[in-house]
């Protein structure tokens, strides 16, 4: 099958890569950039362990094929921290526990940082709406909510 | 995942060219949240994708006089954003609402939705009965048909297969500023409704003046209720009226069995839909 040339930003860095029609982002993402922190789950759009953000909006790496992001930015979750300072959300997560095997971890800091860029103050039921396509199969969703919610309002916890 | 090309064309004109030599080889996809799964699940197998998703020309919403005209490929977050949407149509913001999830909506558009055929196509289900019109072009011709005549059954539309779709067309009216969505689905994100229903009505002293209700889920496609729609117009708001509409909701619909809920449940649960529906609004209305 006949290769596609395309170029995008990865994480702020310009990529230049051949790929298949039939790639999907996903696979490129983790095979051929192997930045691994996006997960693979269910591959049909149903479980959100695949968000990235394009163009600054979350979006489903399992239903995008490569092809179709030429010319577009992605970040992933390797691309929130700056060096070895991390992400206000990814703190928010350690701080509150709200990881427990880790799966839907990157796909979910990704959707709540969207989500306050939208809506720098959420309510509990409008952060509960927004990550309702991210599925967490350990359903720690309690102290995710908890950590999205202390990132938002800046919180303390001990 | 079975093999295809890909090509991204910029113009309509030119978009329109490659499915005329390509016919039913090709697919028309936008936001691909649909054709992937199929593709995957080997529903159907495209040789070509033709992605839409960067002509200008079929992006965004606008006001052409009394009619607002929405580009195909625009997609439901921006539908669900957008305030005149908001303000004359709402019935269609709630539907976005309940659409997938705010993920899943930054992919899907509106066009997609509606040339998947989805029996319970979301989007659908209110521009039903919004009375939406469906711009269509081939090389060959252009024309429009009405929504409540686009659907010919799960999957299958009017579209030949040299025929896209360019546009949704409704009008601005003061019914269709009364609407009001419901959707039953196994759980709030990505659920495939169970039934769905939306309802715009207009409603001047205690009497009914005008009424359109359709449904998703409960035939073969998205159906409008013209049935009920005739019984209840020009009747007035009385003790027992719903109740009787309720059940004729229930015999009009043609529900199946599927593993989302059993063909009986069905039927009885869109007459409550509709009941739901008809409180809620009604009561807006009459306050």
């Amino acid at each position: 099958m006949k290769k596609v040339e395309v170029e995008f930003a990865v994480n702020g860095k310009k990529r230049s890569l051949s790929v298949k029609p039939n790639d999907l982002l996903i696979n490129i993402i983790r095979n051929d950039l192997y930045l691994t922190g996006s997960k693979y789950g269910c591959g049909i759009g149903e479980c959100s362990a695949c968000t990235v953000l394009l163009n600054g909006e979350p979006v489903l790496s399992c239903l995008t094929l490569a092809a179709a992001v030429d010319g577009k930015e992605i970040t992933t979750i390797e691309g929130l921290a700056k060096g070895n300072e991390l992400h206000p959300m990814q703190i928010a997560f350690l701080k509150n526990a709200a990881v427990q095997c880790g799966f839907c971890t990157p796909g979910m800091i990704l959707t709540a940082t969207a989500l306050l860029k939208e809506n720098p103050n959420p309510t509990e039921d409008e952060i509960r709406d927004y990550i309702r396509g991210n599925i967490c199969r350990c359903t720690g969703y309690i102290q995710i909510v908890k950590a999205i919610k202390e990132c938002a309002h800046g919180e303390k916890t001990n | 995942m079975s093999q295809f090309k890909y090509i991204s064309p910029k113009t309509k004109e030119e978009a329109l060219e490659i499915l005329q030599e390509k016919k039913s080889d090709a697919c028309i996809v936008a936001g691909c949240s649909n054709v992937l799964p199929n593709i995957k699940n080997k529903k159907i197998n495209p040789k070509l994708l033709i992605d839409i998703i960067n002509i200008e020309q079929l992006k965004g919403i606008y006001r052409k006089e009394d009619k607002i005209f929405l580009g195909p490929i625009t997609t439901i977050n921006e539908l669900l954003y957008s305030e005149i949407i908001f303000k004359e149509y709402n019935v269609l913001t709630q539907a976005a609402e309940h659409f997938a999830d705010p993920l899943v909506r930054n992919n899907a558009t509106i066009g997609g939705n509606l040339a998947t055929a989805s029996p319970a196509a979301d989007m659908a289900v209110p521009l039903l009965t919004l009375g939406a019109i469906i711009k269509i072009e081939s090389i060959r011709q252009k024309r429009e048909v009405k929504l409540k005549e686009f659907f010919l059954g799960p999957g299958k539309t009017v579209l030949q297969d040299d025929e896209m779709i360019v546009g949704i067309e409704f009008k601005q009216s003061d019914i269709n500023k009364n609407g009001y969505f419901i959707k039953l689905g196994q759980r709030k994100a990505m659920a495939i409704a169970i039934a769905s229903l939306a309802l715009n009505l207009e409603i001047k002293q205690n009497k009914i003046i005008q009424i359109r209700i359709a449904m998703g889920s409960v035939a073969p496609m998205p159906i409008r209720l013209t049935g009920v729609e005739e019984f209840l117009r020009n009747k007035e708001i009385k003790n027992g009226l719903i109740e009787e509409a309720v059940n004729k909701v229930s015999e009009e619909v043609n529900p199946i069995n599927d593993i989302r809920a059993s063909g009986e449940y069905r039927r009885y649960i869109a007459g409550i839909l509709f009941k739901r529906a008809f409180e809620k609004l009604a009561n807006i209305l009459i306050d």
